[in-house]
């Protein structure tokens, strides 16, 4: 059989063209309302970035243009000149890096025993973390700051540390359980039996094998313990002020609208990149990869 | 150069008992198999042997030792599992070396030794290759190479290839013969596939419920069933129930006759099918039957016969006779096993009636 035989032919390009642009067309009759619901969607979650970023950037922007008149970096300088930003920015990196550093601590060795171990009340002790997000954040927060009032841990770190750490439970519990839960048993049982001690199968095989669905649980604690606003408003203040709960308070007591749009837009960038990181680390793929055929 | 055995043991599971009261010697470069029905104990006396269960009583022992004290990781056993068990993070070159760089093994003896054992199992140059990349067939060719290159005393099979498909099992197993039999390697092989164990062992142990049926070689165990259940489970078989009165068995409207001294009435007569002779005409001591299904296998046929008052049964015939469907046929038992009460069976086997031949087309 000859070279050219065995060649496929190319797809015709006019066809390929006209037929995506004929099912755009029957897309819009047949889904017309979707779209509508699709562009409103994308107006309201848009929208206020839209504003916040322009806000970022402006010098002067007056009421009704669409722009600001003035577009500049000033506020961005005198932004940083603050004494509180340069004080909380670092303080709430330093603050979540603790959190999570302990949340792991913590969280870690519960969930290989959630997934390795069988004991009485399991599926109901895995439940009780869901708890923390059944009920309303604020009204919890309010229950336990009357506890942490009368143990004098009221604007004091541990207390902050405390009260974010309920926070992280969830995901540092369920991510890394399904993870370890998703190790065949028999991997292990493979290594053991070519001579691996227990510690170093679980160091060199299932740990491996976790590693970005932990990964990913650590950035996601650290980012969501990074933006967590009420919990340290209602423990840590006067004393205790992260990034968020100072953003809070420029965005509703400063006349200046640019110290609230350039605070936001710093914290918005370091979750973008993590959660970014998180997905790729979750779609790495040696996971599953192995098991099948 | 191993010897296992196997003292009394047992394994339960609260008061489920998984396997009871198992002994058997296992000698130097055997290839033992051990088969079962599913659920019968085979794969957790496996792991008793390889240390990942522990046995509620007995003993096992390697060239005398006890190994039961010692940890999975401990035990001069290799074991291949059933399932793909690669690490899908490491290469199949570490996948290999793994057990090699525990025991601390210079670089380039775990080098040499990785690519021999990959020569082995025919998969040469594939040292780079991640799990994922590789075939069901070759993730467990690399399997028994981790396993055979630590050159363990025993080397544990747990239906190693019962998710590959049809054609790949047979070519693994004759592959999987050919290493054992060059290694001299002494050999468990756990199975469910009668064929499989037919064909590798050495010594088949048969087990069903927690217990041995039946250790004997494959042309033992075919001929000479030692029970019900083994005469059920392996070959083909036509099982009858009857009742013994005097020198006979009375099944349905026929009858075979019996050595003396059965003491139970309700037996078990079991006969191969292709110990049912075809004759040429009718025969007093032949049973009429007719022929109500014919399936061709190639180089034979297997039909299934209906005796008036019995079970449908199995019998070969050769392609060179041409029978249709619903033909009429002269059938005689030449030898057949009688159960009777779980024992041991009683063998009967006698030669063409006089002035009778057989039909051989």
């Amino acid at each position: 059989m000859s070279a050219q035989q065995l060649a496929v032919p190319p797809p015709p390009i006019d066809g390929f063209w006209s037929g995506t642009r004929r099912s755009f067309q029957t897309m819009i009759r047949r889904n017309g309302f979707g779209l509508i619901a699709l562009v409103l969607l994308a107006l309201v979650i848009l929208g206020p970035l839209y504003s916040v970023v322009l806000w970022a950037f402006a010098e002067r922007w007056q009421y009704p243009s669409l722009i600001p008149q003035v577009f500049g970096l000033s506020f961005w300088e005198r932004t940083f000149a603050r004494a509180d930003i340069a004080e909380a920015l670092p303080f709430s990196i330093v603050l979540a890096a603790t959190v999570t550093l302990i949340s792991a601590v913590i969280c870690l060795p519960a969930s290989y025993a959630f997934a390795r171990m069988k004991f009485r009340g399991r599926q109901l002790l895995l439940l009780s973390f869901l708890a923390t997000n059944a009920f309303p954040r604020f009204g919890l927060y309010i229950s336990i700051a009357v506890i942490f009032f009368r143990l004098n841990l009221i604007g004091t770190l541990p207390g902050v540390i405390l009260i974010q750490l309920v926070n992280t439970l969830l995901l540092m519990i369920w991510i890394p359980t399904a993870a370890f839960q998703g190790v065949d048993r028999s991997l292990e049982e493979a290594a053991l039996d070519v001579g691996a001690s227990p510690l170093r199968v679980f160091v060199q095989i299932t740990l491996p094998m976790v590693m970005p669905a932990l990964s990913a649980a650590l950035l996601l604690t650290f980012v969501n313990t990074f933006y967590e606003a009420q919990g340290a408003l209602v423990v840590g203040l006067p004393r205790i002020v992260t990034m968020p709960v100072l953003m809070y308070s420029l965005i509703n007591s400063q006349l200046i609208v640019q110290y609230g749009a350039i605070v936001s837009l710093v914290l918005w960038a370091p979750s973008l990149i993590l959660l970014i990181l998180a997905q790729r680390l979750l779609r790495g793929g040696y996971l599953t990869a192995g098991f099948g055929v | 150069m191993a010897i296992l055995d196997l003292v009394r043991l047992d394994k339960h599971f609260g008061s489920v008992a998984a396997v009871s009261d198992v002994a058997f010697t296992v000698s130097d470069g055997e290839f033992m198999c051990i088969l079962g029905p599913s659920g019968c104990g085979k794969s957790t006396l496996l792991r008793m042997i390889a240390g990942f269960e522990t046995p509620t009583g007995g003993d096992i022992r390697i060239d005398g030792d006890s190994i039961v004290a010692l940890g999975a990781n401990r035990r001069p056993t290799a074991m291949v599992f059933q399932k793909y068990t690669l690490w899908p993070h490491m290469k199949v070159f570490d996948n290999i070396g793994f057990g090699l760089q525990l025991r601390r093994l210079p670089r380039a003896e775990i080098k040499r030794k990785v690519e021999e054992s990959l020569a082995l199992v025919s998969l040469s140059g594939y040292e780079e290759r991640y799990p994922a990349q590789l075939s069901g067939g070759q993730q467990q060719r690399v399997a028994l190479a981790r396993a055979l290159v630590l050159e363990p005393k025993i080397l544990l099979l747990d239906e190693p290839f019962s998710s590959l498909d049809a054609i790949l099992r047979v070519r693994l197993r004759e592959e999987l013969h050919r290493i054992q039999r060059r290694l001299n390697i002494t050999a468990i092989f756990v199975t469910h596939d009668q064929e499989e164990a037919l064909t590798l062992a050495d010594r088949i142990a048969v087990m069903n419920s927690g217990r041995i049926e039946q250790i004997a070689a494959p042309a033992d165990i075919y001929a000479n069933p030692a029970s019900l259940f083994v005469a059920d489970f392996i070959g083909a078989m036509n099982l009858l129930e009857g009742e013994a009165s005097g020198r006979q068995v009375r099944l349905g409207a026929v009858a075979l006759p019996t050595p003396d001294g059965i003491a139970a009435r309700q037996v078990t007569v079991a006969i191969r099918p292709e110990d049912l002779v075809v004759l040429d005409g009718p025969h007093p001591e032949a049973w009429s039957c007719a022929v109500e299904q014919i399936s061709d296998l190639g180089h034979y046929r297997r039909a299934v016969l209906e005796v008036p008052q019995l079970p449908p049964m199995k019998i070969y015939l050769p392609k060179s006779l041409s029978v249709q469907e619903r033909a009429a046929l002269h059938v005689y038992p030449r030898r057949y096993l009688i159960y009777e009460n779980g024992g041991a069976p009683r063998e009967v086997s006698r030669p063409l009636p006089a002035a009778a031949a057989a039909l051989l087309g």
